[in-house]
């Protein structure tokens, strides 16, 4: 027979055909369909967490001063996951969002693996890794060279780490070296210490007891914010099972005011002068603590000076010029609720007035504190529980006092860069906002010439941007200190990455309480992942490298063998429980304790006077921009969900972040419907932000919650830096590129709670 | 000499010209195989869908290609059960049409899975409660059945036709055509109607929601109804279409009138069923659930109340009056116009138990779901439509589709 | 579907949550998403395919300034008792491929990744949002798999998931009690991540069928609620708030009707 190419084609044809029926009953097709199923399930790029044994590493969260404990579930070497640790007195065993999402920062994209060196333009992003040494003797042949030129103080360390060891390390090397310029971040703490200061001659931290209270007259203090340890807030706010009263004072609806058994909705910047107006109804019904008045503070009657001054008291000044009827102008709050707010502050058994906007990042000012601290010693809860105390700060960082060559005893001799705890602002101890501005308008020279950053991202949180990148631009050497990518880190030209803090062992002083102040041992969870340094042990090697008085003053094997000897008798505890106690405060003590030249709480409030801050013509904080060209009034508030300082926000947290508050790349800015109405703005649309001190692309959000006239823009976005995969970067509006510094007069701190803004249409 | 491909009596267009239009369509076809492809590599990101519009575009598109096929079983049961042989002269192109409809249905259901190597887990594992369940069966075993109603024809290409064994295959299996016509129908009233119960038994969603008799919410029988209506309103109006672009009669009128003139009732009789449904759903399921009727629309473009008229009145009764009256059905105007209305009600319908059901809040606190296609949804959309163009080309250019074409075309 | 003997379950896992103490902060968001290996994406803004096993959702009164309230309602799986209490929860009665299946030992509603293949039919019957979809394959950057846990797996592109009640935390509890010879669980024993994150406990998880159990008087409280209990979807969550316009949130009412003053055929069954 001919094969032609038809008659093959047939065949060929029959041969597929019949192949593929004859296959179909074979079990192939069927197990060829089966073993992909089973493929799809076991997709080699989706990871099987692998098994092993379960441990749990009880620990202490140092994301934010609260200091909770944690316990972390590690399997294997693995850490899986941070939860509150039960028992534990700071946290109660409850953690916020930021402290749950602790192992994608030891994990995550945005740490910076070993020592690096700059290679391309600052801020430029190109580094070369270098050694431990290498670095090192980066650092301290720049501080060797300044040193050489007489110049030690024009050495400034930025640091996070405010109490503790750390703390101690940096300060004291410092000292040796010759600097006086030790910075850090104020924080509304600071004024309300400042003011405890004032009035009661204490230096310590002020703590309110917020667990014995049962009613709390909040003045903006992000309580439910996040600004707090969440689980101190049990009871507050009411429930189906009782529970204590709030009552909050906020311009914005936050979720304080949210949880409150009374929003007062008092104009931004006025809350203090309502804290006065409270005081006036107090004083005229009577309801003050008259016992506690009476003998135990001074300056509250108009008293007589010397000849025949008369010098006003607090009662007179505040029942002339703080009338209910003119506060309610001021404030806007009506006539009617300030007695009502009044009455029941002072009828509530053990009430406490405290402030502080929101996370309390900026300082704030000095007549607002003590306005609400003046509140509490009418109500005579000063070192009573449920009411105020003020704690010394625990005293177990001591080290040898070092000696010091001559170099370093001219530096100390110079004035502060920041201008903190001059003769102009005595009591104020840092005063890192004024930095950027001293630097820029010095004649010459930069007066810091090498910048050492720790545990902060000043680059970021520093208000007004544009000046504070402009200053960084006049100091030759920055060196960062960060584990992680941030801000600074990008911007600076050698970086010695330091542990996070589930990698190593680190003292940690949470807040305090009725008793006392917990001071609690960071353990490390995991062996360090990367290349990185424990601060303490890199302060030692500078100073080593450094030589001389300096390396004596450091003389220390170790960070941990300094850290066993320092807590010395207290190491067996603090290693089992994970935490000592120091300072309990024992209640009533209120006599013996005032260290004011009355030995009394004093109502200081004759402006003029260093000692006497308080100004009586105090009507509404300072705001930068004029109605005029900047018709709205533009506020920062604070989120739980949105780490406001340092580190950046977490992916988990910014995955909770409503798409109300950031959409896409796009911030968004809450305005009240009316006032959007009386714009032409609505829902989504694009606007141009503008203040005084730049300008911004935002996202229209009508929100009831915002006062008409006001606009509110969420901290903590608007990150250049950390890891695009961290998922934050580029996304929303830095609230501090848009915002400066306001001084207060007697303090220096920045007291800036708005800028006036406007909004345009895109 | 060769058999000729083309059938015999018949004129076809130049191969030049042919080849052309099918490059033309071919290319619409590669679009969405482009945008498939990309759908199965990148997984369904690729759409606009999310979570809360897990149904979307391409569920409507299946969901009414599925009840415009429906021409193919009912005109199936008229022509083989009820013996109206008269319709023998549209029965085939309602098979290719239906196959057309069914296949793109099964083939937009493989995109549409999350995990389509998985897809046949729906029958190894099925869920007897679920009408998803009921519709993978029912869908699959029917196309299989317009397969097999399908083949005969092909068989019937003149140069297939004369290999022996092939032509005495095709010619039993016609014999035995009126039990898969009839296993056909039974499939059909099932899977149609599951499908009407996929949205039906929803009874977390409100708007979609109805009450019916033992498992079958009344959208079940409801949807068999309305595809026994519009699918051959359908075939209606692409024979039409089809005779538009041959420039060619290719049914007899009294064929068309007869099946518009059933279409007409089963379409009158559905729209007062569904009108019933609609008024016993507006005035007693959902106010139970604490939701008035004007609670499901809102001033949107699409779903505002006129949605409901256009569905009911104007595409439901207006084309059914006009196609039970002989004037309506003898006026060549009006009787595409009906058709159209019809296949778009139908399609209205479906579009509003798929999309509106997800777009509809169900909390209070809540807005509309809102959301539009991506290309690839769209591409992926009109896939089935070219792919539908290219195989009525090619049958109608070599099958013998329509058995009346050489006497209505005697010049040739 | 597993029929079971008798139709009421020896345990009926469900929770409480008081929206009167609930602060919003998110803290049980964040819990889940570590608990149960939960992704996310560069972008999780669009809350439409982002995935989340509990949310907490924001509702406000619509009142202007300042009489503005807000609430938060966090929302994890209802875990439906469906229609009648028989497990035919609005997603089980549904799937068409028993991906997802009622429990009648706990009452919890369960997700098989693997069996799932995508289509979606159960997100469309469910009114609570509970059910996400993987529209992406999910990638931990940098070193971040080593945070995953074992004890759940980690899902692949193309699939549903949704809340479990932290299901394994249930195996776990119960292996642990039958290698100590108990055949009860104690209420602490097994909780739920997000409960047990909750830093100003405002909820409470037990078996709603144990009087001994926390739950069993908290659901039965004057401001208790259910969500969208006129469905019939019985839901094992009960929220509690003293508010009456988020009650009535938690539902829909015509105009004249009112929470609590209405007898549906829900409460009567219930």
């Amino acid at each position: 027979m001919k094969i032609d190419r038809r008659k093959f084609l047939a065949g060929f044809s029959a041969c597929v055909g019949g192949g593929a029926v004859g296959s179909m009953l074979s079990p192939l097709p069927w197990k060829v369909m089966d073993d992909v199923a089973i493929w799809t399930q076991n997709w080699p790029w989706t990871p099987v967490p692998q098994d092993g044994r379960y441990s749990y590493v009880q620990s202490v969260c140092a994301l934010c001063p609260g200091g909770c404990g944690i316990s972390v579930r590690k399997v294997k070497s693995r850490a899986v996951k941070i939860e509150g640790l039960k028992d534990h007195p700071a946290g109660n065993g409850g953690l916020c969002p930021l402290g749950l999402s602790g192992l994608q920062y030891l994990y995550g994209p945005a740490r910076v693996k070993s020592p690096l060196k700059r290679v391309g333009k600052r801020g430029e992003g190109k580094w070369q890794p270098i050694s431990w040494d290498a670095a090192i003797s980066e650092v301290s042949q720049k501080l060797n060279e300044l040193r050489a030129r007489n110049k030690p103080h024009s050495l400034a360390w930025i640091s996070g780490e405010n109490k503790g060891i750390l703390a101690g390390l940096i300060d004291r090397f410092l000292k040796v070296y010759g600097s006086p310029n030790v910075l850090r971040d104020s924080t509304a703490h600071d004024a309300i210490d400042q003011a405890a200061y004032h009035t009661q001659g204490q230096r310590g931290t002020v703590f309110w007891d917020i667990e014995n209270a049962d009613f709390i007259l909040s003045f903006g203090a992000g309580l439910m914010d996040g600004g707090w340890p969440l689980a101190r807030m049990n009871g507050f706010p009411k429930s189906a099972d009782g529970g204590k009263t709030l009552i909050q004072v906020e311009a914005r609806l936050s979720d304080t005011a949210a949880k409150a058994d009374l929003w007062v909705a008092a104009n931004p910047g006025t809350e203090g002068v309502l804290a006065l107006g409270i005081a006036h109804v107090m004083i005229r019904e009577l309801i003050y603590n008259i016992d506690f008045i009476n003998r135990q503070a001074s300056g509250f009657e108009d008293g007589v000076m010397g000849g025949d001054q008369v010098l006003q008291g607090f009662k007179s000044m505040v029942l002339e010029k703080y009338k209910p009827e003119k506060v309610s102008g001021i404030t806007g709050v009506p006539v009617d609720a300030i007695f009502d707010i009044a009455r029941r502050f002072a009828k509530s058994d053990k009430a406490v007035a405290v402030c502080g906007r929101g996370h309390g990042r900026v300082a704030g000012c000095m007549d607002e504190a003590l306005a609400v601290h003046y509140l509490n010693a009418l109500k005579g809860n000063i070192h009573q529980p449920g009411g105020v105390f003020v704690v010394a700060d625990p005293d177990y960082v001591r080290f040898p006092e070092p000696g010091m060559d001559k170099i370093a005893e001219y530096g100390l001799g110079q004035t502060r860069v920041d201008g903190a705890q001059s003769e102009k602002f005595p009591n104020s101890r840092y005063l890192l906002h004024r930095l950027p501005e001293i630097i820029n308008t010095a004649d010459g020279d930069s007066p810091v010439q090498a910048l050492l950053v720790s545990g902060a991202n000043p680059l970021y949180t520093i208000p007004d941007g544009k000046s504070v990148k402009k200053s960084f631009d006049k100091i030759p050497f920055i060196a960062s200190f960060s584990p992680f990518m941030d801000e600074t880190a990008v911007y600076s030209d050698v970086i010695l990455p330091d542990h996070t803090y589930l990698e190593c062992y680190r003292d940690i002083v949470s807040q305090g309480s009725m008793d006392g102040i917990v001071v609690s041992l960071a353990k490390p969870v995991v062996r360090p992942l990367y290349n990185t340094s424990h601060l303490g042990d890199v302060i030692i090697q500078i100073a080593k490298a450094l030589g001389g008085y300096i390396e004596t003053a450091f003389a220390w094997k170790s960070y941990e063998s300094l850290l066993e000897e320092t807590f010395a008798d207290n190491w067996e505890t603090i290693t089992s429980s994970g935490y000592i106690r120091m300072n309990p405060q024992i209640p009533g003590t209120v006599a013996t304790s005032f260290n004011t030249p009355s030995k009394k709480f004093e109502f200081n409030i004759n402006a003029g006077a260093p000692e006497a801050p308080f100004s009586s013509a105090f009507e509404k904080i300072a705001m930068e921009g004029d109605a005029q060209n900047y018709p709205l009034t533009l506020i920062p508030y604070d989120s739980i969900r949105l780490a406001g300082n340092y580190p950046a926000n977490p992916p988990f947290m910014t995955k909770i972040i409503d798409d109300t508050v950031l959409k896409k790349t796009h911030g968004c800015i809450e305005i009240n419907p009316a006032t959007a109405k009386q714009l032409r703005l609505s829902e989504g649309d694009a606007v141009k932000l503008s203040t005084p001190r730049g300008e911004a692309d935002v996202q229209i959000h009508l929100y009831e919650g915002v006062m008409p006239g006001v606009i509110a823009l969420p901290r903590g976005l608007g990150h250049t830096a950390y890891s695009e995969e961290w998922g934050l970067y580029g996304k929303g509006v830095n609230v501090n590129d848009l915002m400066g510094p306001i001084e207060d007069p007697v303090s220096g701190f920045n007291m800036a709670w708005g800028i006036r803004a406007k909004l345009t249409k895109i | 000499m060769e058999t000729p491909l083309i059938p015999p009596g018949v004129k076809r267009c130049p191969t030049w010209q042919f080849a052309l239009w099918m490059a033309a369509v071919g290319a619409v076809l590669l679009w969405g195989v482009y945008a498939m492809i990309l759908v199965w590599w990148k997984g369904l990101n690729q759409t606009n869908m999310n979570d809360a519009y897990g149904f979307a575009l391409w569920i409507w598109a299946d969901l009414a290609v599925i009840a415009l096929g429906g021409g193919a079983f009912f005109t199936g049961f008229l022509t083989y059960i009820i013996g109206k042989d008269k319709l023998k002269g549209i029965i085939n192109y309602a098979v290719i049409i239906g196959f057309i409809c069914y296949s793109s249905a099964l083939l937009i259901l493989a995109i549409d899975i999350g995990q389509p190597l998985r897809g046949w887990f729906i029958f190894w594992h099925a869920n007897v409660h679920s009408m998803l369940t009921e519709v993978a069966f029912c869908l699959s075993c029917y196309f299989g059945v317009l397969t097999i109603e399908f083949i005969p024809l092909i068989l019937e290409n003149p140069r297939l036709a004369a290999k022996p064994f092939l032509h005495h295959l095709s010619h039993n299996m016609h014999e035995i055509m009126a039990v898969f016509a009839a296993t056909g129908v039974f499939l059909s009233f099932f899977h149609q109607g599951s499908l009407g119960g996929v949205a039906g038994v929803l009874f977390g969603r409100p708007f979609a929601y109805r009450e019916g008799i033992f498992i079958w919410p009344w959208t079940f029988f409801l949807f068999t109804w309305s595809a026994a209506a519009c699918g051959p309103c359908f075939t209606i109006l692409v024979t039409w279409i089809t005779e538009k672009i041959t420039g060619k009669k290719l049914v007899q009128q009294d064929v068309i009138g007869l099946l518009a003139k059933i279409a007409g009732w089963m379409l009158i009789t559905y729209i007062i069923a569904k009108s019933i449904d609609t008024l016993y759903w507006a005035l007693v399921t959902a106010p139970g659930m604490g939701f008035t009727l004007m609670d499901f629309y809102t001033d949107h473009p699409i779903y505002n109340i006129g949605i409901l008229f256009a569905e009911i009145v104007l595409c439901g009764f207006l084309p059914a009056l006009i196609l039970i009256t002989r004037r309506g059905r003898e006026n060549g105007f009006l009787l595409i116009l009906s058709v159209l209305l019809a296949v778009l009600g139908c399609s209205i319908n479906r579009w509003v138990m798929v999309l509106q059901v997800m777009a509809v809040p169900v909390f209070s606190f809540e807005s509309w779901f809102l959301y539009s296609p991506s290309w690839q949804e769209v591409a992926t959309t009109i896939l089935p439509v070219a792919y539908g163009v290219i195989l009525i080309s090619l049958a109608h250019r070599y099958l013998p589709v329509f058995p009346q074409e050489k006497e209505l075309n005697p010049a040739n | 579907m597993k029929e079971s003997a008798t139709h009421e379950t020896a345990r009926r896992y469900g929770m409480v949550i008081d929206l009167d103490k609930c602060t919003g902060c998110g803290a049980c968001m964040v819990s889940c998403y570590a608990e149960n290996n939960v992704p996310f994406k560069k972008d999780e803004s669009n809350k439409l395919d982002s995935i989340n096993w509990i949310r907490v959702v924001k509702m406000t009164n619509q009142k202007p300034y300042p009489d503005t309230q807000i609430c938060y309602l966090p929302m994890p799986c209802m875990q439906c008792d469906g229609v009648g209490k028989h497990g035919h929860s609005p997603c089980v009665s549904v799937c068409p491929a028993v991906a997802t299946d009622y429990d009648f030992t706990t009452g919890i509603v369960s997700q098989i990744y693997t069996r799932c293949f995508g289509c979606r039919y159960c997100m469309a019957a469910c009114p609570y949002h509970a059910r996400k979809f993987n529209w992406w394959d999910p990638v931990w950057p940098a070193d971040m798999e080593k945070y995953l846990s074992p004890n759940v797996s980690p899902r692949m592109r193309g699939v549903v998931e949704k809340c479990s009640f932290c299901f394994h935390r249930y195996q776990l509890a119960r292996d642990k009690a039958y290698q100590e010879e108990r055949a009860e669980l104690e209420e602490n024993e097994y909780q739920p991540a997000c409960v047990e994150a909750c830093p100003v406990k405002a909820m409470t998880f037990g078996d709603l069928n144990n009087p001994a159990h926390a739950v069993y008087e908290l659901k039965n409280h004057k401001h208790a609620f259910r969500l969208l209990e006129r469905l019939e979807t019985n839901p094992k969550v009960y929220y509690i708030s003293s508010k009456e316009w988020v009650r009535r949130n938690g539902d829909n009412y015509l105009p004249d009707e009112a929470p609590g003053r209405l007898k549906s055929k829900a409460k009567a069954r219930h």
